[in-house]
């Protein structure tokens, strides 16, 4: 009967293996040089310039099965893209920036995306991405104490009023407000508005934005939750043509775009359809639902789509230039990076140069992102009280068959009457 | 404590107990001795020398990897419990993410702290805990007639449909659960006044080691609980349900009364799980279970062994090591990832693992085990 | 009322849809015993050659319907080569289990090959509207629901007049005494995967020229069949059909009144109403509609 002796070189053996995954205790906690977690004097694998220290920054994404990798997987390119042209123009401060040694894949699961967190933790001076409300609230905590900084890929009023999460652009609230104040000024939107969103985060945070602007602006609020799935809308149809508003606020992913405007359109629904900017993809205008979104459609986003006329969008098409499938994916990845170029940037100034800490006081001290034309410089502002300094603008952009996107700018980055006046003092859809 | 050395087969094996007659280590002479908890001397050696091995653990470790097996040491609580029904008992379960989320919302409502979107009263955990397991085995108790009237593959599908229907409330239950996109915080893992979620040091131990330690003795005091149930008299009418329930009634087990015991008991075990991991977790959503919950406790039933209580415990590790493993591996073999990511080869990995491991290994780890021993006890020999 | 008739028929045309994947699995099921979780990747790996052959090989609509049941059937039977056939005997949960890790390394394939961008396949002319007594229905819908009528009578045909389908039967009664009577039943297997793996690719094909098209999501649809194999009778094929329009019926009934009938139930609850017609069917009759009754012998 020698079952238990084998049995413990069994778990042993399991033990042993496991041990062999991490190394030793102590044995892979990262020996740090120079300033701390994240930055070595050393140069970065493969480095754009040799001579240069390497500051690491970690990503934890949707990368392959998550309801997001469709849009993640572009974003998390354009980052890598955006961070290359920062070491071939030189780096920051004699350091070039590493976003590809430290990627987690969370399939938008707040557990992963906090395991993916703890295997970088000791890695990283800060995230360039981390994608999903509940999946950064998860890891907010351990944030905080390690003083690391944050791009969340999202657009959430709920990040306006958080200290080390650096968010670009006007949220889906302010977004929601000027789509509105837009239809209602320029499509004669009057009668009922109904707000179609995903009953989360996302949808719930531009149906309240629809909500104040449908107040001020004195039409009818008709709110209606749709779950995902391009095959789940007909409760979403059934809605629009039992209530008939010439205004149709949407909150989802593309495909149950498509659903819901064509759906509405073949049995007879006319009106204005404005869609937050997750809602738009280029595929959308081959399907048959094209005829409908080309009439009808316009989508409220944050800022110009890829073909945009400036620098930065400049920039990034030279970078970007080898992508097949564009979509505006890489401009939003491309985009929301500017800020953390601006706080470590500005950190390398502060005294003891790049660190957590430095970090973290530049980014509370923000006053200023150098956007190259993509946002104007003081969109985001991180010193104010966020009822002061919280961006407003939006983009209205319509359908073009002739753009790399599928839609350009109707109506210039504005701020309408709606959210001007605003009293943003909470977030609309609070997360805590 | 032996019952990480559980066999299912306990009644044919021939072993030793201390008042058996020295020298004679197979001589049994009564049946008390035969199904005691541990029922060799080399046993009780055994499970000792593996459960200090398992408190060595937190310091032979790093903290990301000690955190994903403190939770494969709470699933393996969860597995224990759908081994129950479905290993010892036969009731083939896919609604154990609904017991396991009814577990973590009965404990985050109890022994969380509310939020703009969702309540909580914020109780100690020694309330929380034993309500989670009380809460789910009621809802256990419900759902049980069901597997009265149904068997088989039906029963699976149907459980499933609880599952979903249990996404739906849970999505729909905002105030329960902060919803969708949101999520809440689970239970506030506080005992004895150690705050086991702080991130400052805990008497010299960091917090993934803390909570390590309380993951193994969770799962010391249910693998006794379990192994204790699997060979008392209710463990002996669940195999024999199992094996084949017309019979059984035919011999004066009562087939409503054990099948509901088994899915209650399984419940229970499924809602204190739920407890536990969520608040070692921390944020948790709705759509976290889902079918593929349920999916992964199968599989770490499948994979560990059927009605084997060490089975679920090293299938419960194996998943939760799984999604590490295929990262690891998929970090060996760079040549792949010019055709595809190294995250897509990460994910295809875990479905392969599964499939490698089951058509080599259909017994599971336990069935590895066997082979191990069984050429062992013929030594020289093995054949 | 016209709305009504209009939901029933909206129910019924995407019902068809789910009548498909059911009869994939009930065949699947008939055959080998196993519940095959691998649907939903057969899906949309089907709906993906169809599209890949009409995208890049430039085919028309039907014959890259045709290329894609190919292809489709050539994947399913080298699933069940691979992965289900060193299986043969084992436990049937844990042939389940093998299918869903079949299904998960196809689909992180297919959604490498779709990337971000839905994959439309244009019905040609497929959003024409014909009107019947006042309901209208797209040109697709009719070719979906008239491919289905086809299909289910073929299989019908099949089943009951040739001598592989003969043998199908024969199998799912005993496989043991199939053999003995000299029936290939690994053969019969793989038929039975070719078979499911064709009906989910013209699943996956209609459901790609409805709305933006097959995306990274798009595979859930597929379990929405489970519930209708359950509640037709897992191993009757009259069954899955009836079993598939029945919830495309309900979801449609559910989509459009529950929220004024019944605002109780909650948002959406046409999700999980097929879920919930499942469990009545079953309080009624324990295996289903049409499902054969095990017979016990102690």
């Amino acid at each position: 009967m020698k079952k238990n002796r084998t049995l413990i070189r069994l778990v042993a053996g399991i033990a042993v293996a496991a041990f062999a995954l991490a190394g030793c205790r102590g044995g892979s906690e990262s020996e740090t040089t120079g300033t701390g977690p994240g930055i070595t004097e050393e140069a970065c694998p493969d480095a754009v310039n040799e001579d240069n220290g390497c500051i690491y920054l970690g990503t934890i994404s949707d990368l392959t099965k998550g309801p997001f990798a469709p849009l993640a997987v572009p974003i998390t390119a354009s980052q890598e893209a955006f961070w290359n042209r920062v070491n071939e123009e030189g780096g920051i401060g004699g350091y070039d920036v590493n976003v590809t040694e430290y990627v987690g894949d969370a399939e938008y699961n707040p557990e992963i995306h906090n395991q993916k967190y703890q295997e970088m933790r000791k890695d990283i001076l800060a995230l360039a991405q981390t994608l999903g409300s509940s999946q950064t609230l998860a890891i907010l905590d351990d944030m905080k104490s390690d003083e690391v900084i944050g791009i969340p890929a999202s657009w959430n009023s709920a990040w306006d009023f958080e200290d080390q999460i650096l968010q670009s652009g006007a949220n889906y609230c302010f977004e929601a407000m000027n789509g509105v104040d837009w239809a209602v000024a320029e499509r004669g939107a009057s009668g009922k508005v109904l707000a179609v969103h995903y009953p989360n985060d996302y949808g719930g945070d531009a149906a309240e934005g629809v909500k104040i602007a449908a107040e001020a602006n004195n039409l009818e609020f008709i709110d209606v939750e749709t779950p995902t799935g391009q095959d789940n809308q007909a409760g979403a149809v059934a809605r629009i043509l039992d209530e008939q508003p010439s205004l149709v606020y949407i909150t989802t992913g593309p495909a149950e775009m498509a659903a819901i405007v064509g759906g509405a359109a073949a049995r007879g629904w006319q009106g204005t359809a404005i869609g937050s900017s997750p809602t738009w993809n280029p595929a959308l205008l081959q399907t048959e639902a094209a005829p409908a979104i080309e009439a009808m459609y316009f989508q409220a986003a944050p800022w110009g789509p890829w073909d945009e006329d400036t620098d930065g969008h400049k920039a990034m098409r030279d970078a970007l230039s080898d992508v097949e499938n564009i979509n505006d994916g890489y401009t939003a990845g491309w985009v929301w990076s500017y800020p953390m170029l601006q706080v470590l940037k500005d950190a390398a100034k502060l005294d003891g140069g790049i660190s957590r800490a430095n970090v973290v006081k530049a980014a509370a001290a923000l006053e200023s992102v150098d956007y190259e034309g993509m946002l104007p410089n003081d969109a985001l502002n991180k010193k104010g009280d966020p009822s002061e300094v919280a961006f407003r603008q939006s983009v209205i952009g319509g359908v073009d068959k002739d753009s790399s996107t599928g839609v350009s700018t109707v109506n210039a980055l504005a701020a309408g009457p709606t959210a001007t006046g605003f009293d943003y003092t909470a977030p609309c859809f609070a997360l805590q | 404590m032996s019952s990480l050395l559980s066999n299912r087969n306990i009644s044919s094996k021939p072993a030793r107990k201390s008042t058996g007659v020295r020298g004679r280590p197979l001589l049994r002479t009564s049946y008390a001795q035969e199904i005691t908890l541990a029922n060799t001397a080399a046993k009780r050696r055994g499970v000792i020398a593996i459960v200090v091995l398992g408190f060595l653990i937190p310091w032979l470790v790093t903290d990301d990897l000690l955190s994903i097996l403190t939770l494969g040491v709470i699933s393996a609580v969860g597995a224990i419990g759908l081994n129950l029904v479905t290993g010892y008992a036969g009731q083939v379960s896919l609604g154990h993410a609904f017991f396991i989320g009814i577990g973590a919302y009965t404990a985050a409502v109890i022994g969380g702290s509310p939020t703009s979107q969702a309540i909580g009263y914020g109780l100690p955990m020694w309330i929380w805990l034993p309500a989670a397991g009380i809460v789910a085995a009621a809802f256990g108790l419900v759902v049980g007639p069901i597997a009265v009237r149904l068997r088989g593959l039906y029963l699976a599908i149907v459980t499933l449909g609880l599952v979903f229907i249990g996404e739906h409330f849970f999505r729909e239950a905002r105030s329960i659960t902060g919803g969708q996109g949101v999520g809440r915080r689970g239970a506030k893992l506080e005992l004895f006044g150690i705050d086991f979620a702080s991130s400052e040091p805990i008497a010299g131990l960091s917090r993934e080691q803390a909570q390590f330690f309380l993951a193994l003795v969770f799962l010391i005091i249910f693998a006794v609980i379990g192994r204790n149930i699997a060979r008392s008299a209710v463990g002996r009418a669940f195999a024999a349900v199992r094996d084949r329930d017309v019979a059984a009634a035919v011999i004066g087990v009562d087939l409503t009364k054990y099948k509901i015991m088994a899915f209650a008991l399984s419940s229970f075990f499924a809602g204190v799980t739920g407890a536990m991991y969520y608040a070692v977790v921390g944020v948790f959503e709705p759509s976290a279970f889902g079918l593929l919950l349920s999916i992964k406790f199968i599989a770490m039933v499948l994979i560990g062994g059927v009605a084997t209580i060490s089975g679920s415990i090293m299938g419960a590790l194996f998943i939760a090591l799984l999604p590490r493993m295929s990262m690891e591996i998929a970090h060996l073999l760079p040549f792949l990832t010019n055709f595809i990511t190294v995250f897509q080869l990460e994910a295809i990995l875990y479905g392969v693992l599964i499939i490698v491991f089951l058509i080599f290994e259909p017994r599971g780890i336990y069935g590895i085990w066997l082979r191990i021993r069984n050429y062992w006890k013929g030594w020289p020999f093995s054949y | 009322m016209s709305g009504l008739f209009q939901a029933l028929l909206d129910g019924f045309a995407q019902g068809s849809i789910y009548a498909l994947l059911a009869l994939g699995y009930v065949i699947i099921f008939k055959a080998t015993h196993v519940i095959s979780f691998a649907q939903p990747a057969l899906m949309v790996c089907g709906g993906l050659f169809s599209y890949h052959s009409m995208s890049e090989w430039g085919l028309g609509f039907w014959p890259a319907l045709i290329v894609g049941m190919a292809l489709g059937a050539l994947l399913g039977v080298v699933v069940e080569r691979v992965a289900l056939r060193p299986m043969l005997g084992k436990p049937v949960f844990t042939l389940a289990i093998i299918t869903i890790g079949v299904d998960i390394a196809l689909r992180v394939l297919a959604n490498r090959y779709m990337g971000a961008n839905p994959r439309p396949i244009p019905f040609p002319n497929g959003s024409k509207q014909h009107e019947i007594f006042g309901l209208v229905i797209t040109q697709q819908r009719v070719a979906l629901i008239a491919v289905t009528a086809v299909v289910v009578i073929v299989l019908a045909l099949f089943f009951k007049y040739s001598k592989e389908g003969l043998a199908m039967r024969a199998t799912a009664l005993s496989q043991e005494v199939s053999l003995a009577q000299g029936i290939r039943v690994g053969a019969i297997f793989a038929l039975a995967w070719a078979i499911a793996g064709a009906l989910a690719a013209i699943a996956g094909t209609f459901v790609a020229s409805t709305g933006a098209g097959l995306e990274q999501n798009t595979w859930i649809i597929a379990l929405k069949a489970l519930p209708a194999i359950i509640i037709g009778g897992l191993d009757s094929i009259p069954g899955a059909v009836i079993g598939g329009l029945a919830v495309g019926i309900i979801e449609q009934l559910a989509a459009v009144y529950q929220p004024s009938v019944a605002p109780w139930l909650g948002n959406n609850f046409a999700l999980v109403a097929p879920y919930a017609l499942m469990f009545i069917v079953l309080l009624i009759k324990p295996y289903g509609l049409y499902g054969t009754k095990e017979v016990e012998r102690v």
